[in-house]
């Protein structure tokens, strides 16, 4: 649609809705007249603070000394401002705690101090604290003395923090202190106990070695000696056993042989009765019991491996050579057998000393990592330290941080934000509008049809025509009273509009 | 003499086709000291005949009351419009009467008020007389333009076959303005649009005067089947839309169920305007 169409068409849907517009502008300006006289009168005062890290002694300090960060300082501010203690006191201040409010509404007021405060940063240093009230009065004072609790609360809140970050360093100054003390004695005492293991890795394996050789050439002497001895001990056997066969038995049976001749020779004299006969029989008989012992002496000597050589045997001189050997042998074994046991000792004890030496140098390791960690901290702290003593002192001495009120609060004089009258004439200016918006929308999306020209048919006929309504007299005469009455209305909406605002003028003068 | 019959006398005096008449009663019995015009004889109907003929004619408050434009008040704009309207029509109908049915495309869109009032701008013209007949059988209107409300009608016409035409068609108070009222009996609808007298009354209406435009105050669209027939008896169609009750959609849909050949316009009825107070 063309605008003189769009503008048309509106007039004409005006008119048709004309009740529903009285109704509109009514009812917007019922509403502009209450907000605009529940509104509150504020009256802003505000104050502007220069806040100042940039002393003297920071650049002397640089690097020494941290100074607090500047950043996001609104955000400090508010934190600080808006803080229970703050709050509290210019609760007080205020006069809002005269009527004894409960803790639910104090709550309440402090919400709405803080929705009527606002905090921001002009610039980077500057710091702008804006209070808005009913009351300049109350505005005034209750600014001003944000201003001066903001103060106050930093710049004991940095000395606070300065304390706090002294303390809490000299606190770990002190442990790792302890630490590294600890760490001391320990090494001192591990040096003290393992000085039997100081000796290197190299010199350990060394002795292993010797050892090891030692007992191996050892052994093999020993096994040499044993066979030695075992051998002398077969040769002493069995050269008591050929000299015993040889002596003894062989005496024996000559002598047998001998009395056996002498007794045919008598048997061929004398009957064997004869007492030369029967003593030579009980001589054979002796012979052949001697024998016989012989023979069980030496099967007796088989079975215990001992031969209990005779006397004959150990007069042999070969014999006794043999023993004399074979006593050399056992002695010689013996005495190769104890050095094994001692150097198998000795390799034990080397062993055992390796072993203590590995985990003395480990847990010596350890120590010194600590120690050397401990140490390096502990001197970083001991710097930190002194930095933070610094820090404090300059806060304590307020070097550090210093405020200084820039733009000093002012009584406000006027009242800020909308006025009643801004709140008639927008009542009035809305009450027009919406409605002719509305209409505008309904026009745009209402599929029905309002204007004659947006009749859109796709058949081409010869007539359209637009009829308008025809009036009777009884509508008409019913139309002027609704005009008339609808008018009175919109009068009367703009002259209550008008009293008011007359009403409120004359209140503010 | 009142101000409203001054008036009148005064349009009679310039135009010649209105009579002062004092306000019909109830019963259609003139009340005491009315100028009667009437001459209600069995003579056939001619323009002039038909403009004494009047049993008494309306007046200008009656007019207005019954929302019918009245040629004094020349300049309103609905006078105009619908005077336009008339003019449009004789030149589609090339001189000849013509048969024009009014439907609307829902209900309650003015199409009553569209026929009566075309039948009265036929009417301002001294050489055409005006018959409306009301086909709205379900929601007639016609009837409400006459004193006698009761008088027989179209069903009447259709139920008691020695019933003759001359005796449905009724004066309405207009000059050279005719009606035939939906008739007293309404049942069984639309089988009397289809029947052999529907067609023997169109054709003896058309045939009888050649100066008579003959207009159907139709049923609305949501009566498809009425309009079907209906539209099949007239000549052309005029369908009537509403301001800020009828959609295009609507509209097309309508146009659809009437044959090209017979769609003769749309009338965007009721659009508001400020009136002139007079």
């Amino acid at each position: 649609m063309l605008p003189e169409q769009i503008a048309k068409a509106l007039i004409t849907e005006s008119f048709h809705s004309r009740r529903l517009v009285v109704a509109i502008f009514v009812i917007v300006n019922a509403v502009a007249l209450t907000v605009g006289w529940l509104w509150p009168k504020g009256y802003t005062a505000s104050t502007s603070i220069l806040v100042d890290e940039r002393t003297i002694i920071q650049p002397l300090m640089a690097g020494a000394a941290v100074a607090t960060d500047a950043l996001d300082r609104s955000k400090n501010a508010r934190e600080v401002i808006f803080g229970r203690k703050i709050m509290d006191i210019v609760l007080e201040y205020g006069g809002w705690l005269k009527d004894r409010p409960s803790v639910g509404e104090r709550e309440l007021l402090i919400e709405d101090i803080k929705k009527r405060t606002a905090i921001s940063t002009v610039g980077k240093n500057i710091l702008r604290i804006e209070y808005r009230d009913a009351d300049p009065e109350r505005a005034f004072r209750v600014t001003g003395k944000l201003a001066e609790l903001f103060m106050q609360e930093s710049i004991a809140a940095k000395a606070a923090e300065s304390g706090a970050a002294f303390a809490f360093i000299e606190k770990q100054t002190q442990e790792y202190q302890d630490k590294l003390t600890r760490t001391e004695q320990e090494l001192k005492e591990l040096r003290s106990s393992t000085l039997d293991v100081r000796a290197g890795e190299g010199e350990v394996t060394t002795r292993l070695n010797d050892l090891y050789k030692r007992i191996d050439a050892t052994m093999q002497e020993l096994r040499e000696a044993e066979i030695k001895g075992a051998s002398l001990e077969r040769q002493v056997s069995g050269e008591a056993e050929s000299t015993a066969a040889i002596s003894r038995e062989g005496q024996y049976r000559a002598r047998i042989t001998d009395l056996q001749s002498k007794l045919d020779t008598l048997r061929l004299s004398y009957r064997d009765t004869h007492p030369d006969i029967v003593q030579v029989k009980q001589q054979i008989q002796d012979l052949t019991d001697g024998i016989n012992a012989q023979r069980l002496r030496r099967e007796q000597t088989k079975g215990t491996g001992r031969p209990e050589p005779d006397e004959a045997v150990v007069n042999n001189p070969i014999y006794q050579q043999l023993r004399r050997e074979h006593s050399q042998t056992q002695g010689t074994i013996e005495a190769l057998q104890a050095r094994i046991t001692e150097l198998q000792r000795q390799l034990q004890n080397e062993v055992g000393r390796g072993k203590r030496m590995h985990s003395s140098d480990a847990r010596l390791a350890e120590l010194t990592r600590d120690y050397q960690i401990n140490r390096d901290i502990y001197q970083d702290l001991l710097r930190r330290r002194e930095n933070a003593r610094v820090s404090m002192n300059m806060d304590s001495d307020r070097q550090g941080l210093t405020f200084k009120i820039q733009e000093p609060v002012s009584l406000p004089q006027a009242p800020v934000g909308p006025r009643f009258l801004h709140f008639v004439l927008g009542g009035i200016l809305l009450g027009i509008l919406i409605p002719i918006g509305l209409l505008y929308a309904r026009l745009q999306f209402d599929p029905r049809i309002r204007v004659g020209s947006a009749i859109v048919v796709p058949h081409k006929l010869p007539i359209t025509t637009i009829v308008p309504h025809l009036w009777s007299p009884r509508e008409l005469r019913g139309l002027r009273w609704e005009l008339v009455l609808l008018s009175l209305i919109v009068v009367a909406t703009v002259a209550a509009s008008t009293a008011a605002s007359a009403i409120r003028f004359i209140e503010v003068l | 003499m009142s101000k409203i019959e001054k008036a009148l006398n005064r349009a009679r005096d310039g135009r010649g086709n209105l009579q002062v008449v004092p306000v019909a009663t109830a019963g259609g019995a003139p009340s005491p000291g009315t100028a009667i015009v009437a001459d209600s004889g069995a003579h056939p109907e001619t323009i002039p005949r038909m403009a004494k003929n009047e049993v008494r004619l309306l007046s200008a408050a009656d007019l207005a009351q019954r929302g019918i434009i009245q040629p004094q008040h020349s300049e309103d704009s609905a006078v105009q419009v619908f005077r336009d309207l008339r003019t449009k029509i004789i030149q589609q109908s090339h001189g000849k009467n013509a048969v024009i049915l009014v439907t609307s495309v829902s209900k309650r869109c003015g199409s009553s008020f569209i026929a009566q009032n075309l039948g009265a701008a036929f009417a301002f013209d001294m050489g055409k007389t005006a018959l409306l007949i009301d086909c709205n059988l379900r929601s007639p209107s016609v009837h409400k333009l006459l004193a006698n409300a009761s008088a027989p009608g179209l069903t009447d016409y259709f139920e008691n076959p020695g019933l003759d035409i001359e005796e449905i068609i009724r004066p309405v108070g207009i000059a050279r303005y005719r009606v035939i009222t939906a008739g007293r009996r309404r049942e069984v609808l639309e089988e009397h649009f289809t029947s052999e007298k529907m067609k023997h009354l169109m054709d003896t209406l058309r045939r009888r005067y050649q100066e008579r435009f003959i207009i159907m105050d139709g049923p609305p669209m949501s009566n498809i089947a009425d309009i079907r027939i209906l539209s099949d008896l007239a000549d052309c169609v005029l369908v009537v839309a509403r301001y800020a009750r009828s959609t295009n959609t609507q509209i097309a849909n309508c146009l659809d169920a009437i044959s090209e050949k017979k769609r003769l316009g749309i009338i965007f009825n009721e659009e508001p305007r400020f009136p002139r107070i007079r």
